[in-house]
């Protein structure tokens, strides 16, 4: 008894301690090395990840994600309500926001933001939005969304970066006679809700923020966020030239860190290697088609593909490629996704199996095939190289075709390819895009490959109505039944983000969906 | 006048090679796999959205009409707009193509200081071990790829003893030439080495001439002949392929731009190819050629001065 409270003594005591020592600190600007440099930052009108994946430190949506990525929490709406039936949406806004220019947001910037985003003639992320049919505000806190049909995924949608809150007024005063016009110009000096405003852009070699002074929320020390006075991005093209600038000390954080460098910063006492859980999924898609471009199609033959999934060691190319980084596929959508089912590795690897199986299809005796990959990409590289071997052994003999990303897209897009590398990252907090994109096949023939499933197809379409979570879990959980088992592509492994961060720093995080959060993020001073 | 004729006449010149490689780039870009909708939009492109975005970049015309409507707007000085970055390709060519000329200018002087007092003992002391020592040291240089010889640079002179930044390009232009010492030197060594091999044997022709021998002979002071009459005459052949290495050096700026982290155009044409960005990759090459135009210029006046008989 004795004992256990003294110890429990000396816990309270060093937890107090360690509360002393880990309490925010303010001030100070943190300078994060990009691989790459944003190209346009309207919420509505881009198309890349590079955006994507800051934009929420300018603006915000009504609803966030959680940290980790599977349910939702208040952002600029502080509560909501589905109604019954599905068909409508109430929110209320939250009192005393301002935008970084210190006017108030108003319903009005809400609900012309929400048309804006969920016009059909602007940008390629309307469709999260398809389902709205009005959005009024009956009163100046509350926010009415009525719906056209019952959808599952409309709260979701209000989380994604292009549902973000903009300033009407100070959208619509920019020059220009078109919305894109004028979106080109907000863009260069973006202003919105976000912790951070953008103050200068040098393209290609930095981005400059300061701290909104005018932000909402509240640090844990009773003061407003950020903690940051300031926070630059550093264009770093080169991994090595990135890691290098973190380690002496030139920059606080690094993103996209080689999976080839992580163990070795893991060892480094002035870095906190960091792996932020993602939905970043790896696999090779395979074209299915009877015949392409007049060939016949060995990869047509599901016994082939099933061979070719057992003989397929993905434990070998999660410690080959990733470093031991990576985790086998469960699912083709990754395990951080809400609905993901599964449990364990799909086809685990079994040579003997993949011999048998070959030896029943109607390719005994193997055949040539080719795969897409991208020139100059390490993983693409030691994925089907090892894939070379591994494919060899059950007599298939695979020709690795390097071409840039462009180039694969377009064979892609038309068919004519054989089998390709994928990756795929969600953009939204469910399980309906990537499954749109993967298994439906009127969105893009799943995957491009020409996989068709009926009982996929009408499963999908019955998902996105379907407004029991239960129900709606039980579909998810069939379609990936039916797809993992013999769906176009090779599963192989999912990764999380490997950020490097200087030991000073705290409080940074990247979100499953990929959003690097500084809101909270502060330096030993 | 001799020499106003002859500038006019190169620039005169120009005209018809820009208009060749006007009708080169539009061609080439075009017929690369894949359009810029797709480039950027990748795997969650849709037909629907790669089609509007096409159809808004005036992409779905036919080339004629697209070549027509892109000459019309070059003549009038007009290069477009990025497709991704939604700004000038004017005002990005203006910020990012003084780094990338600084960087070469940089690099060729460099260069230049290495080759040519290396050429000269190489050459006078031909066979002997200075002569082993320097062509040695260079062939190790010449064959080092630029990214690796970049990056070991960064590492020891960078990171390890802190004389030079690891990487960027700094504010201000004192700033600006400290940070691209490094980049410079990675780029100018592989010149220098082709350089110092070009003028050592141009010297050791020179020194056998009989003009040498009978300035000698006259009993000239040994370092007059050597500056009047050896580096003259052997540099005529040394500047004729240091011009033509300028083009080069713009193309080897891409990798030294990338490893140390310089937001120069050569990282912008890399970029811009990948994104199929062609107002980008048009513009760019437009700019690269009258700079390289240019150059050949400056080396045939200056090969004119040394030797009277190229104006001619």
């Amino acid at each position: 008894m004795r004992i256990l409270s003294i110890t429990a003594l000396s816990a309270a005591v060093l937890l107090g301690g360690q509360t002393a020592a880990t309490a925010q600190e303010r001030g100070g600007v943190m300078t994060y090395g990009r691989y790459t440099d944003s190209l346009f930052l309207d919420p509505v009108l881009n198309d890349a990840n590079v955006d994507i994946w800051v934009m929420n430190n300018i603006y915000e949506t009504l609803i966030n994600p959680t940290d980790d990525g599977l349910d939702l929490e208040p952002g600029l709406a502080t509560e909501w309500s589905l109604s019954d039936a599905g068909d409508a949406v109430t929110l209320t806004l939250r009192e005393g926001v301002k935008f970084s220019d210190g006017t108030a947001m108003t319903a009005e910037d809400v609900v012309w933001s929400l048309d804006r985003a969920r016009n059909p003639d602007n940008g390629i992320w309307n469709f999260l939005l398809a389902s709205v049919d009005t959005v009024t505000s009956p009163d100046p806190q509350t926010i009415e969304l009525k719906l056209k049909y019952p959808d599952p995924t409309i709260l979701s949608a209000l989380s994604v970066f292009n549902s973000a809150i903009m300033p009407k007024a100070a959208f619509e005063a920019m020059p220009g006679d078109t919305d894109a016009a004028k979106a080109e110009e907000f863009g260069k000096k973006p202003i919105g809700t976000g912790p951070f405003m953008l103050e200068s852009w040098d393209r290609g070699a930095n981005m400059k923020f300061v701290k909104n002074p005018n932000y909402w929320d509240m640090g844990a020390d009773g003061q407003p966020l950020p903690y940051l006075d300031g926070l630059t991005f550093e264009i770093i093209p080169d991994d090595a030239t990135r890691i290098l600038k973190l380690q002496s000390g030139d920059i606080d954080g690094a993103e996209f860190i080689p999976f080839a460098r992580v163990a070795e910063l893991q060892a480094d006492p002035n870095i906190k290697m960091e792996l932020f859980p993602g939905t970043r999924v790896w696999d090779v898609i395979i074209n299915v088609r009877p015949e392409i471009e007049g060939r016949e199609n060995p990869l047509s033959d599901e016994k082939v593909r099933e061979a070719m999934n057992y003989a397929t060691n993905k434990d070998a190319l999660v410690q080959v490629v990733t470093y031991g980084v990576g985790t086998p596929l469960s699912s083709f959508m990754s395990s951080t996704t809400p609905m993901h089912s599964g449990d364990g590795p799909l086809f685990p690897f079994d040579l003997e199996k993949a011999k048998a199986l070959i030896a029943e299809s109607a390719y005994p005796d193997g055949f040539k095939t080719s795969v897409l990959t991208i020139a100059g990409n390490q993983d693409d590289l030691g994925i089907t190289t090892a894939l070379q071997q591994m494919w060899g052994a059950i007599g298939i003999d695979l020709e690795i075709k390097q071409v840039d990303n462009a180039s694969r897209t377009e064979q892609y897009r038309n068919g004519t390819f054989d089998m390709r590398t994928g990756g795929w990252t969600n953009d939204i907090s469910d399980p309906s895009q990537i499954t749109s994109y993967f298994a439906y096949s009127p969105t893009i023939d799943a995957l491009h490959s020409g996989w068709k499933n009926d009982e996929v197809d009408q499963l999908f379409e019955a998902s996105q109505k379907e407004m029991d979570a239960a129900k709606r879990a039980e579909q998810f959980a069939r379609i990936q039944e039916i797809f993992n088992a013999s769906g176009p592509t090779i599963p192989l492994y999912e990764t999380p983000y490997p950020v490097a961060l200087g030991a000073n720093v705290n409080g940074f995080y990247q979100i499953p969906l990929g959003n690097n959060i500084f809101r909270e993020t502060w330096l030993d001073q | 006048m001799q020499l106003v004729s002859f500038i006019a006449r190169r620039i005169l010149q120009l005209i018809p090679t820009l208009l060749f490689i006007l009708i080169v780039v539009f061609a080439l870009v075009r017929l690369l796999p894949g359009d810029p909708a797709s480039a950027i939009l990748g795997d969650r492109a849709l037909d629907a959205d790669v089609e509007r975005i096409n159809r808004e970049l005036g992409l779905d015309r036919s080339l004629p009409v697209q070549f027509a409507v892109f000459v019309k707007s070059v003549a009038t000085g007009d290069l477009g707009k990025s497709i991704h970055l939604k700004i000038p390709v004017t005002e990005l060519i203006a910020s990012r193509l003084p780094i990338t000329i600084m960087l070469t200018v940089m690099a060729a002087l460099i260069a230049v200081v290495f080759a040519v007092p290396l050429a000269f003992v190489a050459a006078l002391r031909r066979g002997r071990l200075a002569d082993s020592a320097v062509r040695g040291a260079f062939q190790v240089g010449l064959s080092m790829p630029v990214f690796y010889l970049g990056l070991i640079l960064l590492t020891v002179f960078g990171a390890k003893l802190r004389w030079f930044p690891v990487g960027g390009y700094g504010d201000g232009f004192l700033d600006h030439l400290y940070h691209l010492f490094l980049p410079a030197v990675t780029l100018a060594l592989s010149l220098s080495a082709i350089l110092m091999r070009n003028l050592r044997s141009a010297i050791i022709g020179v020194l056998d001439a009989e003009y040498v021998l009978f300035a000698r002979a006259k009993g000239l002071r040994p370092g007059l002949v050597l500056m009047r009459h050896v580096l003259r005459n052997a540099l005529i052949s040394t500047v004729a392929l240091f011009g033509l290495s300028i083009g080069t050096l713009l193309g080897g700026a891409v990798i030294t731009e990338t490893v140390f982290a310089i937001p120069g155009a050569g990282r912008l044409m890399v970029d811009s190819i990948y994104g199929r960005d062609y107002p980008v990759v048009q513009g760019l090459t437009i700019a690269l050629a009258v700079l390289v135009s240019f150059t050949f210029l400056l080396t045939d006046l200056v090969q004119a001065w040394l030797d009277p008989r190229v104006s001619r």
